[in-house]
């Protein structure tokens, strides 16, 4: 799994752990790796002829494409689960990753939602759509810019999606056609207000957590996350400013869930069921929501679970910097087939990042 | 003792030197199957489209460029502050054996902790900057010189020869101590000046001793990854990062490319031993 938040990490560690020991006599042991990285090292142990160094990856949208087209996951398994019965099941986010069916090949743990996050006493009125995002970074130069990993992608394609009438634009499936006459848009929204940027978008920062770092030093006046509720970890953890805010472009707010997935040579698929099960429960994904643990949306439809639990995920502690629900389930909009999000990375090194100017 | 068999020692040598060798050798097998994309993620099959794309694109090579430009801009600071190091503090007082003990505690900093500090000190909202905005000299992040994430890679450079001083000083130490005063000794009662002896005497000697470390510094440093992730800048992309880019691009198809530059790295370190093994050359034959 990713190690890179202490929260996830205390989390799982500190919470989950424990419990599939005492519960089950399951001993979790994480490893860090994530996306990428869990792909190539699955691609070498098959070389390897080897046995699976995991039981269980935390994967989503194109490690979760690149394991399934090399075969390099166990399945299906994730709809024998008990738990599975309260997930909820009309959720196009919960139930595709990036408009591919899971069919049983991947365990929806969370879903999140894409938001900016801005510093409410630097910027009190701030903008709400792409539109008004350019105008404002033409009127305050070298105070934006975005990271080059997968945050800074999916703000590449909140801009895609609204430069283009919306995310529907480019659902069903990849199709060249319409990611050439659509990036060109985007290219172009780039070019115009890239020297505008930090540095003048001639460097950008190597990750998010990076980017935060220039906002929590004000450097700049925005950062992003792919999860609506980071802004309030990250204040509580003291990363970010108190006066930190995070807002949903109204143009679409990209959300996904992200998955368990078993390895095709996992050395215990049974106990590794059994912890996906576990994580899937009422009680793991309670806690998993709590603002002071990892603020990690649910994956159930909590409309189908026992009064009791209902009644437990209602008075779940609400922080005034989180976005409200109806507001969050208003403005989202489903990640598109994963073909984009890899061609807008790798052309965006090209065209834009390759050629300062 | 006497040796029971003269031939022990040569398979000891071998069995050292294959130790040694061994995995760079794997990983030079695996990488060149990886570049014609018959092993590793994304393998389709002996082609040539992994060298083609990589040798045709401009950002490799720009990278390569730029590694080499840091590369050698570091290692020679840290050289030349090694060779003056030395010969300031060579005497035998207490106080130069406290400077020079005080000159090698870096080698205990690991690389990574060398480029955050630098980012704390350097960076446009960082140490530096604080204090220039505390005394009024700058009033936002911006008046501060880039130092980071920069074009020419100051501040990286500045971080990696920090870091690779105290390694060639204390090479340099050895080397003084080892060859004792009696050079520059000579060379004075022959009627050489300060100046003359240093250049005649005490600079070929350490030049010659601190060669092959500067070398080592070299091809350590064009591979570096963790300094040049923190403080390089994301144009042109350092080859270290742009390998470690390419492997985990989100398309599996790419990350062949990786194999590609990882060979090409090494032909960056080879071309370093290549000029080393050039200039001992001409130093023993005298040119």
């Amino acid at each position: 799994m990713w190690r890179g938040d202490p929260s996830i990490n205390d989390y799982v560690d500190r919470w989950v752990a424990p419990r599939l020991l005492r519960d089950y006599g399951i001993t979790l042991r994480t490893i860090d790796g994530q996306g990428p990285a869990i792909v190539n090292q699955l691609v070498v142990e098959r070389d390897a002829r080897a046995r699976g160094s995991a039981d269980l990856v935390w994967i989503n949208g194109e490690t979760f494409n690149n394991l399934r087209k090399e075969a390099l996951l166990y399945g299906p398994w994730a709809h024998r689960l008990p738990a599975a019965k309260y997930v909820d099941s009309l959720s196009p986010i919960v139930m595709r990753d990036f408009e591919q069916p899971t069919n049983g090949f991947e365990s929806p743990w969370g879903r999140v939602q894409f938001t900016l996050i801005y510093d409410s006493l630097r910027v009190p009125a701030p903008p709400r759509t792409i539109a008004e995002l350019g105008r404002w970074i033409r009127a305050n130069p070298g105070r934006f810019t975005h990271d080059q990993q997968f945050t800074g992608t999916t703000f590449l394609k909140s801009v895609l999606y609204a430069e283009n009438g919306g995310a529907r634009s480019f659902a069903g499936g990849f199709s060249e056609k319409r990611y050439t006459e659509g990036s060109e848009r985007l290219w172009a929204w780039l070019e115009g207000v890239r020297p505008y940027f930090w540095r003048r978008g001639e460097t950008y920062p190597a990750s998010v957590a990076d980017l935060h770092r220039l906002f929590a030093n004000g450097e700049v006046d925005f950062t992003m996350s792919y999860n609506e509720n980071e802004v309030i970890t990250k204040v509580r953890q003291g990363v970010l400013p108190r006066t930190s805010r995070a807002l949903v472009l109204r143009d679409g707010s990209i959300a996904n869930a992200h998955f368990l997935g078993i390895p095709y040579n996992a050395r215990n698929p049974a106990g590794a069921m059994v912890v996906a099960n576990f994580l899937l429960s009422a009680a793991a994904q309670l806690e998993k929501l709590r603002p002071e643990v990892w603020a990690d949306g649910t994956v159930l439809d909590v409309r189908k679970l026992p009064p009791e639990l209902k009644v437990r995920f209602g008075a779940i502690d609400t922080d005034p910097r989180g976005i409200p629900r109806d507001t969050l389930r208003r403005y989202e909009v489903s990640e598109v087939a994963a073909e984009y999000t890899e061609r807008i990375a790798s052309d965006w090194k090209t065209r834009i990042r390759a050629n300062p100017r | 003792m006497e040796n029971p068999d003269p031939r022990e020692p040569e398979v000891k040598g071998l069995l050292a030197a294959i130790l040694v060798a061994g995995p760079v050798l794997v990983g030079l097998v695996y990488s060149l199957l990886g570049s014609f994309s018959v092993v590793g993620p994304g393998a389709t099959g002996f082609s040539l489209r992994h060298i083609q794309v990589v040798l045709a694109d401009s950002t490799t090579w720009w990278g390569t460029l730029w590694t080499v430009w840091i590369a050698l801009a570091s290692t020679t600071l840290a050289t030349v502050f090694a060779m003056g190091t030395a010969v300031a503090l060579r005497g035998e007082r207490g106080v130069d054996r406290f400077a020079r003990l005080a000159a090698v505690m870096p080698l205990a900093v690991p690389h990574v902790v060398a480029g955050l500090g630098a980012l704390l000190v350097l960076s446009q909202s960082g140490l530096l900057a604080r204090l220039a905005f505390a005394a009024n000299l700058q009033t936002s992040p911006s008046d501060m010189p880039v130092l980071t994430q920069d074009r020419y890679g100051i501040g990286l450079i500045l971080a990696l020869t920090w870091k690779e001083l105290p390694f060639l000083a204390l090479i340099a130490f050895s080397v003084i101590a080892r060859r004792g005063p009696a050079l520059e000794e000579t060379a004075r009662s022959l009627g050489a000046g300060a100046l003359r002896t240093f250049r005649a005497a005490t600079l070929p000697v350490l030049w010659r001793g601190l060669l092959p470390s500067s070398i080592a510094v070299f091809t350590f440093v064009a591979g570096n990854y963790e300094v040049a992730a923190l403080l390089a800048p994301s144009s042109p992309l350092a080859l270290p990062l742009l390998t470690m880019e390419r492997y985990t691009d989100s398309a599996l198809g790419v990350r062949g490319e990786a194999f590609v530059l990882v060979l090409l790295a090494m032909l960056v370190s080879l071309c370093g031993v290549a000029a080393h093994e050039w200039t001992a050359n001409k130093v023993e034959t005298g040119e």
